[in-house]
Parts: C-alpha cells; sequence; structure tokens
C-alpha cells in the first residue's frame, strides 16, 4: 500500500489544486485555475465590451460557463444608461450562446449561483465580488476578481495566489432575537482592526453551525469580506447535500472537507449564545455596538435585503415583527427579496402581503437601494439597513448617515421609527 | 521595463479606497462609461492630501500602511494610474486592490517595514518583478515578487494591453499559416 505523504490541506487548497490538474498546492503559490463557472453582472458590461472588441474576441471558449446577470441596475430608471447595457449584454450573450442569462428581476448572482444548481460543493467560481462568498455555504469557492472576469471568460481561467486559510469555530447557539447578521457583525468588530483575517479564505466549523439555517450560513459569508478577508467557505453539511441533488440536473460535484492537521493562519471560536443583537455605527464597516448604544436615534429610512440579508429566512423574521404593526408615518421602509425564488416562496407564505399591509415598499430583486441606485438619501437623513455599506456617500448625501443591522433591529426600528432593540416586540409578537 | 524609482507619498493605515482616495458619490453615476481620467485625477487623494492633485508627478510612489485601500471599486486603481503613480507599497492590503490595481497596469507590492522606511518626499525604489525596494538609506526591504504573468501584465500596462498583444500575435500566426 502507497501512504501518501503529502501535506494537509484546507477546503481552499483542495479546490484549487484540483482547478489547476494537481493534487496539492502550497498557500502564496501563484497558479491558473480553470473555473467551472465566472459569474459577471451588468453594471460594468459596456466596459468589458468595448474590452472585448479592442482585444478582437469574436467568440468566447465556453459560453456554459458564463453567468451573466442583471442585478445591480433592475428596472432601468430614467436618466440612467442602465436600458443601453441590459439590451447589449442580452444581444451579447444571445450570440454568444450564454444560455445562463438572467434579466432583470431573476435576482443577485449569490441567489442565483445557489438556486439554480451552478454552487455546488467543490466548485471553483470566478465572480465580480468579494461578498459572493456566501455560495460558500454549498462548499463552492468563490474567488473574486472584479472586473477582471472578462479576462477570465476570455481565457476560461485565470491566475491566482492560492490564499491562505482562517478557521473559525461556533459553538452554542443564538439567543432569543438574535440573527446571523448580528455574528458577522461582531467578527468584523473583533477582526478588522488588525487585520488578521486578511487575504484569507475563512472556514467555519464548529457545532453552533448546525443550529444555525443555510440561509444563515450566507448571510456570515456575504460579509466576510469587510475584514480584508478573500473569501469564505464551510463543510457541506448533510442539509447542503440534499439542497445540491435537488438542483444538480446532473451536474457533478464532490464534497470537500479540509484535511486534518491543515494549517490556518488564525484560529478563534465565538459563542453563539454571547451574541447580542447589534448595529454597526457610520462609517467604518468594523463599527459595530450593541444595539442600546444606538438605541433612540431618529431614522429616516429603514431597508431589508440584499446580498447580506434578502433571503426567505430574513424576510420571515421581517415579518415576524410587522404582522399586524404599522412603519411608523416618518419612515419609509424598503423590502428587496434576493431572488425570484425567494420573491415566489414569500409571497406564498404571505409574508408579501403582511409586509405591505404594514407600510412597507417591496422592491424587484436586485441590489436597489443598497448602493444608492434607489431609496437616495438627502442631507443629514438617517437611514438603517441590512445592506453591506455604510460609509459616507454610499446612498446619497455625504452628510446622510447609514446604520447596519439584521433583519430584526430593522424592522422594529423601522416600527418604532428610531433604532430599538427588537426583542421586547418580538417577544410581544410571539405571545 | 527600469526599475520605478520615484518620490513617495506616504499615507497612513486603513486607508480608505472609495470614501478616501476617491469618492464614491461621485463616481456611482459612471459606473459602465469609459473612465473619466480628468475628473478621477482631480479627486485623487484630495480628501486626504489636498495638494495631491496638483502636485503629484509621473512616476512617484505611494507608500500605504496597514490594510491599504480597504473597500475600493476599480475606479481607485484607476485614479492613482492616471495620476501617473508608478508603483504602490504597501504594509497589507486585500487580494482583491492588489488584482484590480494590476488589472489596470498599477503594481502593488505588499513590503512589510516600508512604513516606517521611509518619509514623505523620499525618493525609494521598488521593482516587483525581484520585490526588492531599496530605501532612501541604502538599506534594502524584500516584497513577495510578482509571477511572471503578473509581471507581463504589469509591464503592458494591464491585463487587456496584454491580451490584445497576445489575441494580434495569435492572429499574426494563424494568417501566416502557422
Amino acid at each position: 500500500m502507497v501512504v501518501s505523504m503529502a501535506a494537509p490541506q484546507t477546503i481552499a487548497q483542495k479546490i484549487i489544486a484540483a482547478h489547476c490538474g494537481r493534487d496539492h498546492v502550497e498557500v502564496g503559490e501563484y497558479v491558473t485555475v480553470t473555473p467551472d463557472y465566472t459569474a459577471c453582472q451588468e453594471l460594468f458590461w459596456p466596459g468589458h465590451k468595448r474590452n472585448l472588441e479592442r482585444i478582437g474576441v469574436d467568440r468566447i471558449p465556453r459560453p456554459d460557463k458564463a453567468v451573466m446577470v442583471i442585478d445591480h441596475s433592475t428596472s432601468a430608471a430614467m436618466g440612467s444608461h442602465h436600458h443601453e447595457t441590459h439590451r447589449t449584454l442580452r444581444d451579447w450573450c444571445a450570440r454568444q450562446g450564454i444560455e445562463n442569462f438572467f434579466g432583470p428581476g431573476n435576482g443577485l448572482r449569490h441567489l442565483v449561483l445557489t438556486e439554480r444548481g451552478f454552487a455546488r460543493p467543490g466548485t471553483l467560481i470566478f465572480s465580480d465580488e468579494g461578498n459572493i462568498a456566501s455560495i460558500g455555504a454549498l462548499g463552492a469557492l468563490n474567488l473574486p476578481i472584479s472586473t477582471e472576469v472578462i479576462v477570465a471568460i476570455i481565457q476560461d481561467g485565470n491566475w491566482i495566489a492560492v490564499p491562505p486559510s482562517a478557521r473559525i469555530t461556533l459553538t452554542g447557539r443564538l439567543g432569543f432575537g438574535v440573527t446571523a447578521r448580528d455574528v458577522i457583525q461582531t467578527i468584523l468588530r473583533d477582526c478588522s482592526p488588525d487585520g488578521r483575517l486578511l487575504q484569507c479564505c475563512v472556514e467555519f466549523d464548529g457545532p453552533g453551525l448546525a443550529t444555525l439555517s443555510l440561509d444563515d450560513w450566507q448571510t456570515l459569508l456575504a460579509s466576510l469580506f469587510h475584514s480584508g478577508a478573500y473569501t469564505g467557505i464551510m463543510t457541506p453539511d448533510d442539509r447542503v447535500l440534499d439542497y445540491v441533488r435537488a438542483r444538480d440536473a446532473g451536474r457533478p460535484w464532490q464534497a470537500v472537507r479540509a484535511d486534518p492537521g491543515a494549517v490556518y493562519m488564525t484560529e478563534l471560536t465565538y459563542d453563539l449564545s454571547a451574541i447580542a443583537p447589534m448595529v454597526t455605527v457610520p462609517p467604518d464597516a468594523h463599527g459595530a455596538v450593541p444595539v442600546e448604544q444606538a438605541a433612540g436615534l431618529h431614522i429616516d429610512q429603514a431597508t431589508i435585503g440584499f446580498c447580506s440579508n434578502g433571503r426567505l429566512d430574513d424576510l420571515r423574521e421581517a415579518a415576524r415583527l410587522l404582522r399586524g404593526r404599522k412603519v411608523a408615518p416618518h419612515v419609509t421602509l424598503y423590502v428587496t427579496p434576493g431572488s425570484r425564488g425567494v420573491y415566489v416562496e414569500a409571497a406564498k407564505e404571505g409574508i408579501l402581503g403582511d409586509l405591505a399591509e404594514a407600510g412597507a415598499t417591496i422592491l424587484a430583486p436586485g441590489c436597489t437601494t443598497c448602493w444608492g441606485y434607489q431609496g437616495v438619501l438627502n442631507a443629514n437623513e438617517v437611514l438603517i439597513s441590512t445592506q453591506q455599506f455604510n460609509y459616507q456617500g454610499r446612498n446619497g448625501d455625504r452628510t446622510s448617515r447609514v446604520f447596519l443591522a439584521g433583519p430584526a433591529v430593522v424592522a422594529a426600528s423601522a416600527i418604532a421609527g428610531q433604532i430599538v432593540d427588537p426583542r421586547p416586540m418580538l417577544a410581544e409578537a410571539a405571545r | 521595463m527600469s526599475v520605478p524609482t520615484g518620490r513617495v507619498w506616504k499615507f497612513g493605515d486603513d486607508v480608505h479606497g472609495d470614501d478616501g482616495i476617491i469618492e464614491f458619490a461621485i463616481i456611482r453615476d459612471s459606473f459602465g462609461k469609459e473612465f473619466d481620467e480628468d475628473a478621477l485625477r482631480a479627486m485623487c487623494f484630495r480628501r486626504l492630501r489636498p495638494e495631491f492633485p496638483a502636485e503629484v508627478r509621473p512616476g512617484d510612489i505611494v507608500v500605504g500602511g496597514r490594510n491599504f485601500a480597504h473597500h475600493n471599486h476599480v475606479e481607485v486603481s484607476v485614479a492613482m494610474r492616471a495620476s501617473g503613480i508608478a508603483v504602490v507599497v504597501v504594509e497589507s492590503c486585500d487580494s482583491g486592490f492588489l488584482r484590480r490595481a494590476l488589472n489596470h497596469g498599477l503594481p502593488v507590492m505588499i513590503c512589510p517595514g516600508i512604513h516606517g522606511g521611509v518619509e514623505d518626499g523620499q525618493v525609494i525604489s521598488a521593482d516587483p518583478a525581484t520585490g526588492l525596494v531599496t530605501l532612501p538609506d541604502g538599506g534594502a526591504l524584500r516584497a513577495r515578487p510578482f509571477s511572471e504573468r503578473m509581471v507581463q501584465i504589469w509591464q503592458a500596462g494591464g491585463s487587456i494591453p496584454l491580451l490584445e498583444r497576445e489575441f494580434a500575435a495569435r492572429r499574426a500566426t494563424q494568417a501566416q499559416g502557422g
């Protein structure tokens, strides 16, 4: 019998090795990988198109690997140039024979990848954004390369440096009224300032994971990049395997787990039962404080959705609070389902009706207000949101302020007209 | 290509890309359009060093501290490149910034020790191909060298110019029946 003496590898090393035709890769090594898919949004498409023409690319080598999604400028608005982008992207995909084109309203790349069976255990996906690490909940590795996605599409591959890995072990169970967003906000508070997750693939692990839903897993992963982490991933459990089997349509995949003894640059443990509802105070993504420290602040707008918290569990959480209550008259509440799939399920469960009755406006699946495309803020206005960013000028005037929180805090605050701890309202709703 | 040698603009830790080096609120409406390099040059670093746009010279070098340019859209890299910055040398940064910058022809070197090794306005040289950074006092620091492909991208002025050249060469070979 031949005993392998290869050094133990992390999940990221194993997936990368498998995509460059190797058994083993070293951390820091430069390799060229061939992806399973490359996911691309529409916003920078005009630039990609100019570059394709400049290089003289007539046909891309693997149209079956391109996943093209219009998610940032759903319902292109008067005065914008995005309607032209929608047309030229749609036409180009048709000419290239790209079947995986998803037009306005289908939702975010993140959810298109998971719900439609592209992200499967062991797959390697180049994408244009770090928050697409959410696909790591299905054991798929997101490698974000920004506008360089067009290079990966042209070459059916690209160079990468094998990232180091970090491991965060979760124990315990979340307390009443606490969400996965509160967990990642706490992790960002602790890990961003000293850069301990910088450039890492973060593996989440531990018994706490089984107490969280797959939607929660995606929430944890989607906001990791604020710490400077490159990507994130989890070891698939039985729920993941069932979820993927229902969507794989016969396409191959291979569950990957880290070898015992694999090396992690950083190892951390979080007890979920010790996490409290948090609010991230502007302008830093790591400025999380317990909600009571921000409580009482008057708000003008509240928004729920996005790649961070636009999944069914998030809308259920919001509906638990908003059902039978009203949004404060001075507050505008926008709710954006992350995908058409989430929209449909939320409609079937009666969630959308409950939210609308409470005074929420339901927007089309996509990025909507998260990058200030809709719901633009005036000077000095205050927004509380489940969105990703809180730096100055993100959502409009530079003097406006954006506070970040999970769906429970945002929904409760929309009702109260000011930032509040959601737990008393939730307790009342549960009675 | 000669080793970049230039005057240093020195910045500190945790410099924000989108709301520091540039201003997101201004660029947001232009996503997808050709980069407005004049506008990007005019806003580059002005929040942190108001004199930067007027005084930066081609070949100057940016030195940054820890977690430099975090939260950066690609316009952050284009703004520095359009300002004539030859190379960026930092204590640390995320992988995304390094990639975005190189994709647009701007090399970023991660070089622990750089921040304490040079003062604003001094001259250093920094070679992405070898990783060697030569300090004003004659001392040297070592950054991780670029891979061969990264050097090609840098020297071509970015990924797109490199692919343009490679595709043209391929077409020429095919035309010759090669």
